[in-house]
């Protein structure tokens, strides 16, 4: 049986269940991407809170909280298999628990570690490449991130900027994390939403650019190095290489 | 000058220091702006491949001193500015919001004196600290002959704390910057360790002790302008790290930008491969637990140039490998070429469970083109070659570069 989810994590959880507790799952697919075939039977799930619960607390406490997060992390991937991953990774680490990530080079384990790696990986590099701008009555951030991170990057913005009112545009998903000095949460927000910047905005930018000029040794040019650590694809959002 | 020409000279003038780390303690946001995380975040990467993660500026680039390595000595032609405390503070903030940067690290060249200058740094960190709460990372360079009380009170406000050495020995030092003293330098230095031993001991015993230059503190040396060899280097940074705790020695490929007597010549490439070469060392000494005699000695006194130090000790005791990777202890895992402090350790912890295979090391992130020749698998040896310096050297060594044949 494929089980098709709803695109939730919590949809994911539930499909775990089904596959324990209904029929076992031979996939999980999103049912916005499955292609429906005469040889498999498929179903769609509708993401249930209280299963979803269940498989979170057996993860926590069957395998361990690192575990837990590997697979939040697969789920929060582009990976275009990654329910699987995360599925496969289950059945295997239900059965040997929270040893489970020694098994490193094992093929349902390893690329688990890597896809979490990957997305961890990104969320860290924009912690440092995320970029404000000051807006009349927020500070706004967009980016376009291969993974979809900005939920990683809501806490630690939220500590830093905490007398600040900010928003994190993930251009690329059209959702956005929005926080008001008190607490974040998730909203849909269009690619194209118009954005009142103020005035001093642009002068703090050429600041900005004419540091960043400044500051690089011309003996020492490296460019392959520095693409090394901000890849092209980045640089539309920050600020230093748009000028 | 507006602000934009003072920021583009005084960045200009703070470049050639090398650290920019903002690593080394966690702190969070107590009611203003900013935290800090142990393991440190790079913003942005500049033309040369360096990281950016603090606002790296000098107050002011007038100065007393004619150090000849320095692009700022007092005899050289070159634009001058200052920037108010209050000025620093406020572009650190703005820049801080926008999450261009992580903190700031200050640092001035000497116009009247040290300690004049000493409390300007000070009064750029009270404001930022007192009157905008800053919480973000603070990096201050101490400039020796500081007095001992503004060091402390300067301590209690930031995150790391470095006192240049500048060259690795003291003929070098009396060469190039003869109105500087190594004793000047080491007293600063020794006067911030003892701080911190005593503040985190203090720390242990009352809640509410005020945190002394909690990240530690580093140093840079500049390679190249003199003649010492990389022994010298190495040693000095091995006494740096066990006398002094520093959390990091930088090392500085010099830039000539100077012509003098005792200088290379304008024309002389920076040695970016040397120092590439002496910071691997450096890792060697701080994760590989390497001791300095180990990868140099006065009968080889320099880094090989075609080869990571790691290779040239591994070819230089041969005797000693290959090692069965399923045997090896932590510590002789480290010391094969091509394994890193994360393999190693995923080679343990899977070996707690199952044999560790050739196939599973490539998986692991082993650099197997280094290292088959150094070990075992499962009793097996992977390196077609026999373990012979000679041949193993031949087979590692960068291919030559490619020229274009001519036709005539």
């Amino acid at each position: 049986m494929d089980y098709l989810y709803d695109g939730s994590f919590e949809g994911v959880l539930t499909a775990i269940y089904y596959n324990y507790y209904e029929e076992k799952a031979e996939g999980i697919y999103h049912k916005d991407r499955y292609q429906f075939s005469l040889a498999t039977n498929s179903k769609f799930l509708k993401s249930d809170p209280q299963l979803a619960a269940k498989v979170y607390t057996a993860v926590e406490q069957k395998i361990s909280n690192e575990a837990l997060r590997q697979i939040y992390y697969v789920y929060l991937s582009n990976h275009p298999n990654k329910e699987n991953l995360i599925l496969r990774y289950l059945e295997l680490a239900f059965k040997l628990g929270a040893k489970i990530n020694s098994y490193y080079t094992h093929p349902a384990v390893l690329p688990v570690l890597k896809t979490a790696k990957q997305v961890s990986f990104e969320a860290h590099r924009f912690f440092g490449l995320l970029r404000f701008a000051e807006a009349r009555n927020c500070l706004y951030a967009a980016l376009e991130p291969d993974n979809n991170i900005i939920i990683l990057l809501a806490d630690h913005f939220a500590d830093r900027l905490a007398k600040e009112n900010f928003i994190i545009h993930d251009k690329r998903r059209n959702i956005a994390v929005v926080y008001n000095r008190k607490e974040w949460f998730l909203a849909d927000l269009p690619k194209d939403v118009k954005i009142d910047f103020t005035d001093d905005e642009a002068f703090y930018q050429q600041l900005w650019q004419s540091y960043f000029q400044h500051i690089g040794i011309d003996s020492r040019k490296n460019t392959k190095l520095q693409t090394q650590f901000v890849p092209h694809r980045y640089r539309k959002n920050l600020v230093e290489f748009n000028y | 000058m507006d602000t934009l020409e003072k920021l583009a000279v005084l960045a200009d003038a703070a470049k050639y220091d090398v650290s920019c780390a903002s690593s080394g303690v966690n702190k969070k946001n107590k009611g203003g702006i900013g935290n800090s995380k142990a393991y440190g975040i790079c913003h942005t990467w500049s033309q040369d491949g360096r990281c950016i993660s603090l606002l790296k500026i000098l107050l002011t680039n007038y100065c007393i001193y004619n150090c000849s390595y320095c692009v700022n000595r007092n005899q050289n032609d070159i634009q001058r500015a200052h920037l108010t405390p209050k000025e620093v503070a406020d572009l650190t903030i703005q820049f801080y919001r926008r999450n261009y940067i992580e903190g700031l690290f200050l640092s001035s060249a000497v116009e009247h004196n040290p300690n004049h200058t000493m409390e300007n740094i000070l009064h750029t960190l009270q404001i930022l600290r007192n009157n905008y709460h800053f919480y973000g990372y603070i990096h201050v360079k101490v400039i020796p002959g500081t007095d001992p009380a503004l060091i402390h009170k300067i301590g209690l406000l930031a995150d790391r704390m470095s006192v240049n050495i500048e060259q690795p020995s003291e003929q070098s030092l009396r060469l190039l910057a003869p109105q500087k003293r190594l004793q000047a330098i080491l007293t600063p230095m020794q006067q911030i360790n003892t701080e911190i031993l005593i503040n985190s001991e203090e720390r242990r015993k009352y809640r509410r002790v005020r945190k002394f230059v909690p990240a530690g503190q580093s140093t840079q040396m500049i390679i190249g302008a003199s003649k010492d060899s990389d022994f010298t280097i190495l040693k000095a940074t091995e006494t740096l790290y066990k006398q002094f705790a520093l959390k990091r020695v930088y090392f500085s490929a010099y830039i000539p930008i100077n012509d003098g007597p005792n200088l290379p010549a304008l024309t002389t490439a920076p040695p970016l491969l040397r120092e590439h070469r002496l910071y691997q060392a450096d890792w060697l000494l701080r994760f590989y637990k390497f001791q300095a005699e180990e990868i140099l000695s006065p009968k080889y006194p320099n880094l090989d140039i075609e080869f990571d130090p790691k290779i040239s000790w591994a070819l230089r005791n041969i005797h000693l490998f290959p090692l069965e990777i399923n045997k090896a202890s932590y510590e002789e895992l480290l010391r094969i070429p091509g394994v890193g402090l994360i393999s190693a350790h995923r080679i343990l912890s899977q070996r707690r469970i199952a044999p560790v295979s050739y196939e599973h090391l490539g998986k692991m992130g082993v650099v197997l083109k280094r290292a088959k020749y150094f070990l075992t698998c499962q009793g097996r040896y992977y390196g077609e070659i026999p373990s012979e310096p000679s041949l193993i050297r031949q087979r590692l060594a960068p291919a030559p570069q490619a020229t274009q044949l001519t036709l005539f």
